[in-house]
């Protein structure tokens, strides 16, 4: 192995300097300079085309006649004259009454265009941060229900568990009239019934929430006898109220 | 809870007495942590896993033990450790040189009630050993499927992930656990009584002489009690509105899965119980609202750092959803 690689670093060591006394025997020759003998024509333009582009428009450097303003142009410069004075006569103040428009009447346009759409531009900028649930309930006002002709309705359809809840509801309303809660949509039975202050009203309101639980979300069924006694204890508790 | 207008439809006694026996063995030992314990019996009534998170020596490990031990089951715990293999909790196929076969040599997992204590000290690998067992309530080694013995419930502990030698468990794992109960420091009484208990000796004694409230069989039993209990169709939406308002909030970068509905119920089913009622109210959702989806939400890295809590989050979803009445 060892003979092997001395063989060949041999031929290349030996070729190297062979190279070089080859190129050390080559003789230079000297550069020959080689000049340009062409005859020289000299070129004329004709006479008719240099007319012709001096009469063109585009090489007319003399600048345009200042035309006399139409009736349509003195009408504007009078309104925006009245609109905001001296200040239109300014180029810089000029320019930026005019883009400010602009961009109003384009912000005007895109609103229009929404509109008629029927996109929520603001909802298209805010993206999916400020999604709303789809099927939100519209959030019951217990301030707005008749609730004695609803809960006569109830009655006379025998849908006392409807009743039921109807008179719980009235409850509520009627604590919150007297300002002994407030009503707030998210907030638990439980939460009320810590807001009341009075024991004995505290301990009523317990009861009637406990009816109301088993009937509206226990799901026990409930007859015209069993209302009957829970719509007694509601009524006490009104007379406790007042 | 009782109500003289309305027949009883389930009988709860069965599962209230087994409640207080629980809690009158856990109070022996355990000082405070009432609403842990309640969350630790719902969880499991529920069938389902249990996170159990805090600093250490906050006695979570003790408070699972402890439960384990009010329960006559096969118990068996594992330390996870970083260099925990997945063979190491599934188990292995041995060569059998007599039988000149393959055996399956079960791992700690088939158990029923199986502690793994600081779970998120092993890493993402030896993780993913559990998903099926703990979803599936299966193991599948070798293609060959292994069920487990029912009632088979994990409880876990973890050190928060901000503690030195930690990891993030994965999201998937997460999911797979019902509740994620945070145990605090005890309150300044609280901890005095601990001291005291530990002076006078009262705790070893007291761990040594816990006896088993319930077996398997009855674990079961009240399970499908659980199970059966009314739960209104709008409180269903309930429910679904909250774990949808997560998924689109705008300080989450990843909201409640469907399984966090269905933990939601299931967890308000059980709770229900636990207070003596066959029906659920929307309070009992909104109690086990937090536990349930605190270690499934994801913050978003700004709201991180700002120091806002899953809770808090939790919280103001609720706050915009009407309860429905």
């Amino acid at each position: 192995m060892q003979k092997l690689l001395f063989t060949f670093l041999f031929v290349l060591i030996a070729g190297l300097f062979s190279g070089g006394a080859f190129a050390a025997s080559v003789k230079k020759t000297p550069a020959k300079l080689q000049t340009d003998s062409s005859a020289i024509v000299v070129k004329s333009f004709s006479a008719d085309s240099i007319n012709t582009y001096k009469k063109a428009k585009e090489f007319n450097y003399n600048g345009t006649v200042i035309e006399a303003p139409s009736a349509w142009d003195r009408f504007w410069a009078y309104f925006w004259n009245k609109l905001f004075g001296k200040l239109s006569n300014s180029p810089l103040a000029g320019a930026f009454i005019k883009y400010t428009l602009l961009a109003l009447a384009v912000a005007l346009l895109v609103y229009v265009s929404f509109k008629l759409v029927g996109m929520d531009a603001v909802k298209l900028w805010m993206g999916q941060a400020n999604k709303t649930l789809h099927y939100t309930e519209s959030l019951e006002n217990i301030h707005e229900i008749n609730f004695d002709a609803e809960i006569e309705k109830a009655i006379a359809l025998h849908n006392y568990r409807l009743a039921v809840r109807l008179l719980y509801l009235k409850c509520l309303k009627q604590l919150s009239d007297n300002e002994l809660i407030r009503w707030q949509t998210d907030k638990t039975n439980s939460a009320y019934i810590y807001e009341l202050n009075d024991p004995s009203l505290r301990q009523a309101f317990t009861l009637l929430t406990r009816q109301f639980e088993y009937v509206w979300y226990g799901g026990f069924s409930i007859d015209s006898n069993a209302f009957k006694n829970i719509n007694q204890l509601f009524q006490n508790f009104k007379k406790q109220l007042a | 809870m009782e109500n003289e207008f309305f027949e009883q439809r389930t009988d709860l006694s069965k599962l209230g007495t087994a409640v207080e026996q629980i809690k009158a063995t856990l109070a022996k030992i355990i000082v405070g942590q009432q609403e842990s314990i309640d969350l630790l019996i719902a969880g499991i009534l529920a069938d389902g896993h249990i996170l159990i998170e805090g600093v250490p020596g906050v006695a979570k490990t003790l408070t699972a033990k402890l439960i384990s031990k009010a329960i006559d089951a096969r118990y068996s715990r594992i330390q996870f450790t970083p260099d925990l293999m997945p063979s190491d909790i599934l188990g292995t196929s041995v060569f059998n040189p007599k039988s000149t076969e393959f055996e399956f040599k079960r791992g700690p997992i088939f158990g029923n009630i199986i502690l793994i204590d600081e779970i998120n000290r092993a890493p993402a690998k030896t993780q993913s050993a559990l998903f099926e067992a703990m979803e599936e309530k299966q193991v599948t080694v070798d293609g060959h499927t292994y069920k487990m013995e029912e009632p088979f419930t994990v409880l876990a502990t973890q050190n928060p992930v901000e503690q030195e030698g930690t990891y993030r468990l994965p999201e998937a794992q997460l999911d797979r656990f019902l509740f994620k109960i945070e145990i605090k420091y005890p309150s300044l009484a609280d901890e005095i009584a601990i001291i005291t208990q530990q002076h006078q000796q009262k705790t070893t004694d007291q761990l040594n002489h816990i006896e088993p409230v319930l077996s398997a069989a009855e674990i079961i039993a009240l399970r499908q009690q659980v199970k059966a209990l009314h739960v209104e169709h709008k409180l269903l939406e309930f429910t679904a509105k909250i774990v949808f308002e997560s998924r689109n909030h705008k300080a989450l970068y990843l909201g409640g899965s469907p399984r966090a509905s269905l933990a939601i119920i299931n967890g308000a089913k059980a709770l229900a119980a636990i207070r003596g009622r066959d029906f659920v109210t929307p309070e009992d959702i909104i109690y086990v609202a937090a536990p349930v989806l605190r270690h499934r939400i994801m913050l978003t890295p700004d709201k991180e750092m700002e120091g806002v809590t899953p809770d808090e989050v939790i919280a103001q979803i609720i706050q915009k959803i009407e309860i429905p009445r």
